[in-house]
């Protein structure tokens, strides 16, 4: 015989409460707040971070911590006080569990949302790169870690909601979590600044691998412990996560937010068919066919000729002796939109402005930059070129003689028969870079 | 309605309190702008115009709430009025106070730009307070707030599309065409329906 004492609900039936907790109400709401705001939030600049899977993890985690953070606080808060705006406090006190489930039956369906609201937000974002990648590999250890923070976030936010009997604790308790974050985050050199959950990296480096889980075990050890301090039968059991907190809060200070370099922003792939050879680096190695292709013309014209430095290099610091800089690539958005060149033109001209490598000279002779213009001129027209020219014609009598001057080197030097304009680029290219008018062949 | 009429009924909808959050939030705006130089450049004053009337506006948006909802549509009187008076009596406040924290340079993102913001964020509260009920109209409008705040940075160039009203540096008449369409549509709605019942 079997007594009702006996009978253990069945796993369906313990859920059962919980169901409706994560189908209904405000939960759902919470999670779509989360999404929509980081959707926007990233889809608005997407230019500046679509198609490079480091710029991808940069604004996805500014956004989560920046933006996701304080939401979820609300949000937390706000379930918080739902049994005050209910009246259903006094009910709840006489039911069989203890606190701490109950408080979780409400807190977790939150957390979870946000989270997922978050995860489905950097998975969007992580995708719309993935098609448009150009080079590099996707991280996703921080995006996981940052909804890991983002429900903790929510829990401490529920803990707040239940302890604090205000309409407007929610909105000032996600105000005050921008203005933390933002006194946090402000000034990467305070040594208080690495317990901000927002890690501070370039796009060549990345956290290390523990400093993300660290950072969690952080914030979501200070949510613990309020929520054990709230709801536990036993209230010093929230000195363990205390403990758990303080000392990821000590280990991140003394490291002060450790990052490592990425590997392959230090590695270029290189096209050593032209001359100059031309490099990109690697996380934007896919580019290279789009960067030769809109240089093939200025390299195109420069074949055969001597005292031209080895290669275009993209790597952090000065190009060495024998080397030019490659125009820039990033930030995104600029050159490059979506793993595609916007202006080849341009670019192309950028690279044979940085071929000629006088732009540091003071008072240059007008005569060599004449001759500069003329050379940059034949290797890649700017596209602005026409315009400048257009306004120099309606300027005043120096600017038109200027301007006469300056047609006439470009077509003494297209002009050329082809042997000998290789000779006179050659010659021309051996003074690329001097400040001094003397030994610059004239036009 | 009595003497008392509109005791009680600035006592019900938490008044005082909305006054002492206005208040508070004008105080601290006044000593954000302060700290944060805004006199060295006025882009410094982003974070103040941008969250000052975020958060005026969210204890405007809360105080619409009514504990007695269902009793309150019973009224013979139309609540139409006084839903108004309310509405238009703190955004004018929170218009009025809140600019003292950017009186130094109107061109840009100064008082024009906060009276702009404060109307359209009110607006957009009133009309989440019909839409999702008072207590959590702060919701949407924190999180335009917030997408911008990060969005729009990314933009390029200098002239800020009409959905981006809030960044706006200067008296753009775009922006400010966006903010007055926004509390018209949202304070009418509020004015009309008034905020849903939540609890």
């Amino acid at each position: 015989m079997t007594t009702l004492l006996g009978r253990t609900p069945s796993t369906a039936a313990r859920a059962a409460p919980l169901r409706p907790e994560f189908r209904s109400g405000f939960a759902p709401l919470a999670g779509a707040a989360v999404l929509l705001t980081l959707a926007v939030a990233l889809a608005v600049p997407a230019e500046s971070w679509q198609g490079g899977w480091a710029e991808t993890r940069e604004h996805t985690h500014a956004a989560a911590v920046l933006l996701g953070i304080p939401l979820a606080l609300a949000a937390g808060c706000r379930q918080g006080g739902r049994e005050r705006r209910r009246g259903t406090g006094d009910l709840l006190e006489t039911a069989v569990r203890g606190a701490l489930p109950r408080f979780l039956a409400s807190a977790v369906p939150v957390a979870l949302w946000v989270a997922v609201g978050h995860l489905v937000a950097a998975g969007c974002a992580l995708l719309a790169t993935w098609y448009c990648a150009t080079g590099d590999s996707p991280y996703v250890v921080v995006p996981l870690a940052d909804s890991l923070l983002l429900g903790c976030a929510a829990l401490g936010g529920q803990v707040v909601g239940r302890a604090v009997s205000w309409r407007l604790a929610a909105p000032v308790l996600a105000t005050a979590g921008y203005a933390v974050l933002g006194f946090l985050s402000y000034d990467h050199d305070n040594a208080w600044s690495a317990l901000s959950p927002l890690i501070g990296t370039s796009a060549g480096r990345v956290p290390v691998w523990w400093q993300p889980w660290v950072s969690v075990a952080w914030v979501g050890g200070l949510a613990a412990a309020a929520v054990l301090a709230l709801t536990a039968r036993r209230r010093a059991l929230a000195l363990v996560p205390l403990v758990c907190a303080t000392a990821a809060a000590v280990l991140l200070v003394q490291s002060g937010g450790p990052t490592r370099p990425v590997p392959v922003a230090g590695r270029q792939v290189c096209d050593t068919s032209t001359t100059p050879q031309v490099c990109v680096n690697a996380r934007y190695g896919k580019l290279l066919p789009q960067i030769t292709g809109a240089l093939s013309g200025l390299t195109g014209r420069l074949e055969g000729v001597d005292n031209l430095p080895v290669r275009f290099e993209d790597r952090a610091g000065r190009p060495r002796a024998d080397e030019a800089e490659l125009p820039m690539v990033v930030p995104l958005g600029w050159s490059v939109v979506r793993g595609r060149l916007t202006e080849p033109e341009q670019y192309a001209w950028e690279a044979g402005t940085a071929l000629v490598g006088r732009a540091g000279c003071d008072g240059l002779d007008p005569a060599v930059a004449r001759t500069d213009a003329a050379v940059e001129h034949y290797l890649a027209p700017s596209p602005q070129e026409k315009h400048f020219d257009e306004l120099a014609a309606q300027g005043s009598p120096a600017d038109r003689a200027e301007l006469r001057a300056g047609q006439r080197a470009r077509a003494r030097l297209l002009g050329m028969a082809q042997d000998e304009r290789r000779a006179w680029l050659s010659e021309y290219f051996a003074t690329a870079g001097d400040c001094d008018p003397s030994g610059v062949p004239a036009l | 309605m009595t003497g008392t009429g509109p005791v009680l009924y600035a006592r019900s909808r938490a008044l005082p309190q909305t006054l002492a959050a206005l208040a508070a939030t004008t105080v601290l705006a006044v000593w954000a702008a302060h700290s944060l130089d805004s006199y060295l450049d006025p882009e410094r004053r982003v974070p103040v115009v941008a969250l000052a009337p975020l958060v005026a506006a969210t204890a405007i948006g809360t105080s619409l709430h009514s504990a007695s909802e269902e009793l309150d549509r019973t009224a013979v009187r139309p609540w139409w009025r006084r839903r108004l008076t309310h509405l238009l009596c703190l955004t004018a406040l929170a218009a009025a106070l809140l600019p003292l924290a950017v009186l130094s340079g109107a061109r840009t993102f100064g008082a024009p730009a906060m009276v702009r913001n404060v109307l359209g964020c009110v607006g957009l509260t009133a009309g989440a307070a019909v839409v999702l009920g008072a207590r959590l109209s702060w919701l949407p409008v924190f999180g335009y707030v917030s997408a911008m705040y990060m969005g729009v940075s990314g933009l390029r160039g200098t002239s800020l599309p009409a959905w981006a009203w809030l960044l706006e540096p200067g008296a753009g008449g775009g922006a400010w065409a966006t903010a007055a369409v926004l509390f018209t549509v949202g304070g009418g709605a509020y004015a009309v329906k008034g905020a849903r019942g939540a609890p």
